[in-house]
C-alpha cells in the first residue's frame, strides 16, 4: 500500500467520522508519545529539562487512569542538538519501532528534518521550545505551544519604547532564532523612532563574550536587547554588569539556570515571556510547580512546563478525536480536533488559543528579576 | 580608541587563558607526541572537582581549587596509564591513539553530564572585584587569569630548567629516541608530563568556573584552542605556546574592532592559516628538514 | 521498517565519506581535517541549485562535484608546503572558515536558517521521498563512488600515492610528480565526498551548517581509522559500525534521565576497545592474500638495458662549477664532474665533504646557487627531480627511503617508467590498456627482482627485509626506473664483505650493459674493486680525481685520508 493511499484512507476515515457514520474507535493498547530532544551533547540541558516535564505529565495522566482508560507511554529519542539527519533517524525509529503518531519535537534543525516525514506519515508534532520563523508551518501537522520568539522580542521593544529608550545595542545568538529576532526587530524599532547602535553575535554555546560586550559598551546604547537563550542570557547579563554598564537590559528568556549563572548581577533584568505564575489563583500552575520540584528537586523551567503542557495538549486532543471513532490518533485527526476548538487549558493559567498558523497565543507578560526570580510586572499586548 | 584599548586588554586576558591551555597541552604533546583530545574533559574535571568540593563539602574556594587540580592530575595520570600506555606498548600509530583519545573524550564528557547534570555549575556568592582603569574595565578574575599564566609559566620554567625530571622532559620533547638511548625512563617522564599538563589545565578551568561557570561540554573549545596555541607557536616550544596563545587571543579581539562579531571564531583561524602558509612550522617551531 | 532503511541510507552516505577520506589519509598520508567541508559544499550546492534554480537531479550533484573539487584543490595547496601536524591544523582552520562562510553568507546559504524544502529526486513519476525509495539510489551512487575510489586506489596511480605516503622524496626519486598527485587526490577525494552531500540534501530535504562541522569530520575520521587506513572495505565497515552502533545501543534499556549519555559512554568505550583489539583497524591495508605473487614471472630476464652502442665511454652527464650554500655555509663549491656511459665513477671523501649534496645537485633535489648540469647535452638543472628521473637520471638514498609498508614487488613496480596507469584518464576510461600494462609490468618487475636476487621476497613487506635485502631492493628500485644514469648513495655501506661480494657483479653488469653509474663510497676496497674512475671531495671541493689506483697512491691523500 502506498503512502498516498494510506493518507487517503486516513482522510476518508476522518471524513466518515465527521459525517457522523460512527465507527467504533480503534484503541491501541497504549498511546505512545514520542519525543525528540537533545538528550546528549552540548545542549543536553534542554533535553534533560524537557524530558522531565514530559515524563511528569505522562505519569500524572496515567495515575489518573490515562486517556479514556488508555495509558500513555513516553518514548524519548536523542537528536544531540545536531542537524536534520539526527532528527530523521529519531523519527524513523519512533515510527518503525513504536508506531508513534504524536511526537514532541525541539530545535530547528531536527524539526525541519522531521517535518516532511511527519507530513507523509500523518504524525502530529508539538514543539514547546524556541520558535524561529522556519518552524512555523514546517509541517502540516506542527503546532507550537510557546509564543513565537520574534513576538516576544517585539513585546520587549514595546516595553523599551514605553520607557522612552532610543538607542539600542543588541546581543544575539548566532543561530536561526537569534538571527530571526534581529531581522524582525530592526524595522519595528526604527519605525518607532529608535536607532540600533550595535548588533553583536555570540555563537550558541560560547561562554566568552567579552569582545561583544566591549563593543556594545563602546557604542553606548541606552538599552540592551538580549536576544539569547539559556544559559547565555545569564552569562551575558553578568558580563554586561561587570563591564560597568548600568543601562536597562531586556530579553526574552530567563531561567533558573540563568539566575544561577548571573547571581546578583541579574537584579533588574527585564524580560518578556509567556506568563507563568505558580500562585493560589493559578491552581494548576501551582500544583505542577510543587510536584515538579518534589520530583526533580528543582523549580520547573519554562521548557519543562511547555513539554508538560504538550503532553496534556496531546491527551486532550486524543480524547476529543476518540469521540469520533475510527483510527483517531494521527496528525490529520488530531489537528482537526484542535481546530474544532482552538482554546485549550494551559498550565500557564487559563487557556491558550491556537492561531491558524499553529502557534499558541498565550498571555505574554513583562517580568523583572528580583532576588534571582522573575517578578510579574504587567501583561503585554503585542501589537 | 577606548574600544581598541578595551579590546586589547580583553585580548591579553583571553590570550593568557589560551596560553595556559597551550602550555598544559604542549607539556603533554611535546614529549609523548600524543594528541590528547581528552585534555578537554580533563580540563572540565578540574573545574568540576573544584565545584564539587566547594559546594558539596563546603571547602573554601582556594582549598577547593587545589582539589580541582588534584582531580585533574589523577584523571590525566590514569588516562595515560589505562589508555595511552597500552597503545604505546603495542606501538600503535599516532592516528589510532588520536581516535582512542577521542573515545575517551566522548566517554568522560558524558560521564560528567551523568554525574553532575547538564546545568551550568557556578560557585555561588562569588562576586569579582571590578576595576576601572580609565576607559578599560577588568575584573579580579580576569587579572587572576593573567597572573595565573605568569605564575605557572615561571614555575614550569624553573621545573624544566633545573629539576631532573623537567630536564628529562625537555630532552624527550627534543628527541624521544635519543632520550631513551641516554637512559631516560620515558614512561615515567610521560607520566610526569601527564600529571603536570593536567595540573596546568585545571588552573584555567577553575578560573573559567569562577568567571563563566562549568558545563560538561566546556572542554571542547578548551582543547581546541590549546591545540591551536601550540601549533601557532610551534610544536615543542614552551615559549611558542605562550606567544601562540597571546597571538590568537589578541587577534580575535582586536580583529573585531571593525569586523562584525559573527566572524570572531573564524578570524583566529584565518590568521593561523596565513601564519602556517608563510611559516610552515609555526612561529617558534624548529624547521623540519 | 523505515527506521532500518534510514540507517542503511546513512551507512551508504557515510561509506562514501569514509571511503573518499581514506584516499587522502590512508592512501596518500595527507592528514587533512576538512572532509566535512567537502560534504557541506556538495550539500549546499545541491540545495541551492535544486531549490532556487530548479535544476533536476543529477545536475546539481555534478555541479557539486566540480565545486568541491575546486575547493579541494584550494585546500590542497597548503599541503604542498606543509605536512604532519601542520597540515592537520591548517586544514582544520579551513574547515572552520568553511562553516563560518556557510553560516554568514546569508544571501547564498540562508545563513543560520539553512535551506529547507529541497526538492526530492524524482524517478519518472515516483518521488524518492521515503527511506525505502531513496535507499536503492543511495546504494547505487555509493557503489559507484566507492568504485571510483577503489579504482583509483588499486591502480598504479594508487600505488604511487602510497609510495608518496611512505616517502615523498623517494617517490620523486622514482619519477613521480608529487605536486600533481597531491592536488589531484585532494580534488578527487573532495569531489567524491560532495556526492554524499548532494544525496544528503535531497534525502533530508534540509541543509544547515551544523551538519558539516569539525565534529562531523572527526566522526568520519573515526570510521576510517577504525576500519583500517588504506583499505576501502575497511572504511565501509567502519562507517557501518559507527552508524549502526549508536542505534543498536538504543535498544539497551536504561534509566531515561541518563540513557543517551550512558549510551555515548558505551560508544566511547567500545571505540577504544575495538582499537585496542585491532590497532591496525578492523581490516588492515595488507593481508596475506594480496601479497601472494604468482610463480614463474620474469624468467625471461631483463633483456638489453641500454642501446646497443652502449658502454662506449661517451660523456652523458656533465656537472659544471656547481655551488651550493646553506645560509652562508658553503656545502659544495666549484664542483665539476663527468659521468660516462659504461663507466663507474666513485665519489669519495670524508663525512661532511659534500658528497650527498653533490648528488642532490646533480639530480635536482637541490638547486645549485651557481653552475649547471647537462644531461645528454641538455641542461637539466632547474628541473623538478621527478622530471630529471623521467629524462633518465635517477638516484638512491643513503638512508634507503624504501616504501616500507609496501611489498617488495610494489616497491619495484611503482618505479617502472612511463606508466599509463599513472594517468587518471587511462585509469578510468581505458582500463584495458592499464590492465595489459600491469601484466607486463608485473613481469618486468619480477625480472628486476630476479636480477638482484630478491624474487623469493617479492610478496614481503619491505619493512620485513633484512638489511642486506633492503640494500638489494634499493638497487632494484633504482634499476626499475629504467634510467640511463644511476647514482648510488652508499649502496654497500654496513654490509658484510660476503654480501658485498654478491652485489659487486650486479653493479658491474649494469655498467657493462651501458648504464652510466656513479656511487658514493667510503670503503677503499669497494672503490678499487668497482670503480673505473674516482673523484675525491673534501669540504665541498674536488681535491683530486683519477683512477682509483692513482688516487690511493697519491701521497698527499694517503697522508691525510687513507691511513
Amino acid at each position: 500500500m502506498t503512502r498516498l493511499s494510506i493518507l487517503a484512507t486516513a482522510a476518508m476515515i476522518a471524513l466518515a467520522g465527521t459525517a457522523g457514520a460512527q465507527e467504533p474507535p480503534k484503541d491501541p493498547p497504549v498511546i505512545k508519545i514520542g519525543a525528540i530532544f537533545a538528550m546528549s551533547g552540548q545542549a543536553s540541558w534542554y533535553g534533560q529539562v524537557m524530558s522531565q516535564g514530559m515524563r511528569q505529565a505522562v505519569d500524572e495522566i496515567n495515575a489518573k487512569g490515562g486517556v479514556d482508560g488508555i495509558k500513555l507511554e513516553a518514548v524519548i529519542e536523542d537528536h544531540k542538538g545536531a542537524g536534520g539527519a539526527e532528527g530523521v533517524a529519531a523519527i524513523n525509529r519512533l515510527m518503525s519501532i513504536h508506531g508513534t503518531k504524536i511526537v514532541l519535537t525541539s530545535f530547528t534543525g531536527p524539526t525541519l528534518g522531521i517535518a516532511p516525514i511527519a507530513d507523509q506519515n500523518n504524525i502530529f508534532l508539538i514543539n514547546g521550545g524556541g520558535v524561529g520563523v522556519k518552524m512555523v508551518g514546517a509541517s502540516k501537522y506542527i503546532v507550537h505551544n510557546r509564543s513565537l520568539s520574534s513576538d516576544l522580542a517585539l513585546g520587549a521593544l514595546q516595553v523599551a519604547q514605553n520607557m522612552g529608550l532610543k538607542k539600542m545595542g543588541q546581543l544575539h545568538w548566532k543561530n536561526d532564532v537569534g538571527d530571526y529576532i534581529v531581522s524582525s526587530v530592526e524595522p519595528v524599532w526604527k519605525k518607532g523612532g529608535g536607532s540600533i547602535v550595535a548588533t553583536e553575535a555570540v555563537p550558541q554555546g560560547a561562554t566568552n563574550m567579552d569582545t561583544q560586550v566591549a563593543k556594545i559598551r563602546a557604542a553606548s546604547p541606552d538599552v540592551i536587547g538580549m536576544w539569547m537563550f539559556t544559559p547565555e542570557v545569564g552569562l551575558a547579563i553578568k558580563r554586561v554588569r561587570e563591564f560597568g554598564m548600568k543601562q536597562p537590559v531586556i530579553g526574552v528568556e530567563f531561567t533558573a539556570n540563568d539566575a544561577k549563572v548571573a547571581g546578583a548581577t541579574a537584579e533588574g533584568f527585564l524580560y518578556i515571556n509567556d506568563y507563568f505564575k505558580p500562585s493560589d489563583d493559578q491552581p494548576w500552575s501551582k500544583q505542577f510547580a510543587a510536584d515538579y520540584e518534589k520530583r526533580w528537586g528543582k523549580a520547573p523551567e519554562f521548557y519543562a512546563a511547555n513539554y508538560y503542557e504538550g503532553v496534556y495538549l496531546a491527551a486532550e486532543l486524543v480524547k476529543r478525536s476518540r469521540k469520533k471513532g475510527g483510527d483517531y490518533i494521527n496528525g490529520e485527526r488530531l489537528k482537526a480536533a484542535l481546530y474544532e476548538n482552538p482554546k485549550v487549558d494551559s498550565v500557564y493559567g487559563g487557556q491558550m488559543t491556537f492561531q491558524p498558523n499553529g502557534v499558541a497565543q498565550k498571555r505574554v507578560a513583562l517580568f523583572k528579576v528580583k532576588d534571582g526570580k522573575g517578578e510579574f510586572q504587567e501583561f503585554v499586548q503585542i501589537k | 580608541m577606548d574600544l581598541v584599548l578595551q579590546l586589547f586588554v580583553n585580548g591579553v586576558i583571553n590570550g593568557s587563558h589560551y596560553a595556559l591551555l597551550g602550555v598544559g597541552f604542549g607539556i603533554i604533546f611535546g614529549p609523548t607526541k600524543i594528541t590528547h583530545f581528552a585534555y578537554g574533559p580533563i580540563f572540565a574535571i578540574g573545574a568540576y572537582g573544584c565545584w564539587a568540593t566547594a559546594t558539596m563539602l563546603g571547602l573554601p574556594v582556594a582549598a577547593a581549587a587545589v582539589c580541582g587540580v588534584l582531580a585533574a592530575v589523577l584523571a590525566g595520570v590514569l588516562s595515560y596509564l589505562w589508555l595511552y600506555r597500552p597503545f604505546e606498548r603495542r606501538g600503535s600509530s599516532h592516528l589510532v591513539v588520536l581516535i582512542a583519545s577521542l573515545g575517551l573524550f566522548i566517554t568522560l564528557e558524558n560521564l560528567i553530564g551523568i554525574l553532575f547534570g547538564t546545568d551550568t555549575k557556578v560557585i555561588p556568592d562569588i562576586s569579582p572585584g571590578i576595576f576601572l582603569w580609565g576607559p578599560v574595565v577588568v575584573t579580579s578574575i580576569q587579572l587572576w587569569q593573567v597572573a595565573a599564566l605568569a605564575i605557572v609559566a615561571l614555575l614550569l620554567f624553573a621545573f624544566l630548567r633545573w629539576a631532573r625530571h623537567g630536564k628529562a622532559l625537555m630532552a624527550m620533547t627534543d628527541n624521544g629516541e635519543m632520550a631513551q638511548i641516554i637512559g631516560i625512563d620515558t614512561v615515567r617522564v610521560s607520566l610526569i608530563a601527564f600529571a603536570v599538563g593536567s595540573a596546568v589545565a585545571a588552573v584555567p578551568a577553575i578560573l573559567i568556573l569562577l568567571k563563566e561557570g562549568a558545563t560538561p561540554h566546556m572542554g571542547f573549545i578548551a582543547v581546541f584552542m590549546a591545540f591551536v596555541a601550540v601549533i601557532v607557536g610551534g610544536i615543542g616550544s614552551f615559549k611558542g605556546a605562550i606567544i601562540g596563545g597571546y597571538a590568537v587571543g589578541i587577534v580575535e579581539n582586536l580583529g573585531m574592532w571593525k569586523l562584525p562579531t559573527e566572524w570572531q571564531s573564524t578570524i583566529a583561524f584565518v590568521v593561523l592559516f596565513l601564519i602556517l602558509l608563510f611559516r610552515p612550522s609555526g612561529l617558534f617551531g624548529r624547521r623540519l628538514r | 521498517m523505515d527506521y532500518l532503511l534510514h540507517i542503511l541510507v546513512m551507512v551508504a552516505l557515510y561509506a562514501i565519506l569514509a571511503g573518499s577520506f581514506n584516499l587522502l589519509i590512508g592512501f596518500s598520508g595527507l592528514f587533512a581535517l576538512s572532509h566535512a567541508a567537502f560534504f557541506g559544499v556538495g550539500a549546499y550546492t545541491t540545495a541551492i541549485l535544486a531549490t532556487s534554480w530548479g535544476l533536476p537531479f543529477p545536475w546539481p550533484l555534478f555541479a557539486g562535484i566540480a565545486i568541491a573539487a575546486l575547493v579541494g584543490l584550494a585546500i590542497g595547496l597548503p599541503a604542498l608546503r606543509v605536512g604532519g601536524e601542520y597540515l592537520v591544523i591548517i586544514t582544520l582552520a579551513l574547515q572552520i572558515i568553511a562553516v563560518a562562510v556557510m553560516l554568514n553568507w546569508t544571501s547564498l546559504t540562508g545563513g543560520t536558517q539553512g535551506i529547507g524544502n529541497v526538492p526530492r529526486v524524482w524517478i519518472g513519476d515516483l518521488p524518492l521521498d521515503t527511506a525505502g525509495r531513496f535507499l536503492p539510489l543511495a546504494v547505487a551512487v555509493a557503489a559507484l563512488s566507492l568504485w571510483c575510489a577503489w579504482r583509483l586506489g588499486a591502480s598504479p596511480f594508487g600505488r604511487a600515492l602510497r609510495a608518496m605516503r611512505e616517502n615523498e622524496a623517494a617517490a620523486q626519486a622514482v619519477g613521480k610528480n608529487v605536486v600533481a598527485m597531491k592536488l589531484l587526490v585532494f580534488a578527487i577525494s573532495a569531489g567524491i565526498a560532495s556526492v554524499a552531500g548532494g544525496l544528503y540534501a535531497h534525502y533530508i530535504a534540509f541543509v544547515s551548517a551544523v551538519s558539516f562541522t569539525i565534529e562531523t569530520t572527526i566522526y568520519i575520521l573515526a570510521m576510517v581509522i577504525l576500519g583500517g587506513t588504506g583499505n576501502l572495505a575497511g572504511s565501509v565497515l567502519g562507517a557501518a559500525i559507527l552508524v549502526v552502533l549508536p542505534e543498536l545501543l538504543k535498544f539497551v534499556d536504561l534509566p531515561p534521565d541518563i540513557a543517551d549519555k550512558l549510551r555515548q559512554v558505551m560508544y566511547g568505550v567500545i571505540l577504544i576497545v575495538m582499537l585496542r583489539l585491532r590497532p591496525e583497524g578492523l581490516l588492515p591495508e595488507h593481508d596475506a592474500k594480496r601479497a601472494r605473487v604468482p610463480a614463474g614471472l620474469g624468467e625471461g630476464g631483463l633483456g638489453p638495458l641500454a642501446p646497443p652502442s652502449a658502454a662506449d665511454g661517451s660523456v652523458t652527464v656533465e656537472g659544471r662549477d656547481l655551488m651550493k650554500s646553506f645560509g652562508g655555509i658553503v656545502a659544495v663549491q666549484d664542483f665539476s664532474i663527468d659521468l660516462r656511459r659504461g663507466r663507474i665513477v666513485g665519489l669519495i671523501g670524508p663525512n661532511g665533504a659534500g658528497k650527498t649534496t653533490a648528488f642532490n645537485l646533480l639530480t635536482g633535489f637541490l638547486r645549485p646557487n651557481a653552475g649547471g648540469v647537462r644531461f645528454r647535452g641538455e641542461t637539466v638543472s632547474g628541473r623538478a627531480p621527478h622530471a630529471i628521473v623521467r629524462a633518465g637520471m635517477a638516484r638512491s638514498f643513503q638512508d634507503l627511503k624504501l616504501f616500507r609498508k609496501m611489498t617488495v614487488l610494489d616497491n619495484v613496480r611503482v618505479a617502472l617508467p612511463n606508466q599509463r596507469g599513472d594517468r587518471l584518464f587511462d585509469v578510468y576510461f581505458r582500463p584495458w590498456v592499464v590492465k595489459a600494462e600491469e601484466r607486463e609490468n608485473l613481469n618486468r618487475a619480477m625480472a628486476v627482482l630476479r636480477f638482484v636476487g630478491l624474487e623469493a621476497q617479492a610478496g614481503e613487506l619491505a619493512e620485513n627485509l633484512s638489511y642486506a635485502e633492503e640494500k638489494l631492493l634499493v638497487i632494484a628500485r633504482l634499476l626499475a626506473t629504467g634510467a640511463e644514469v644511476l647514482l648510488f648513495d652508499e649502496p654497500l655501506s654496513g654490509l658484510d664483505p660476503g654480501t658485498m661480494e654478491g652485489i659487486f657483479p650486479i653493479i658491474r653488469r649494469l655498467a657493462e650493459q651501458g648504464k652510466t653509474i656513479c656511487i658514493i663510497e667510503h670503503n677503499l676496497d669497494v672503490i678499487r674493486g668497482l670503480c673505473d674512475w674516482a673523484v675525491f671531495l673534501d669540504e665541498g671541493r674536488k681535491i683530486a680525481e683519477g683512477t682509483p689506483e692513482t688516487l690511493i697512491a697519491d701521497p698527499v691523500l694517503a697522508e691525510r685520508y687513507f691511513k
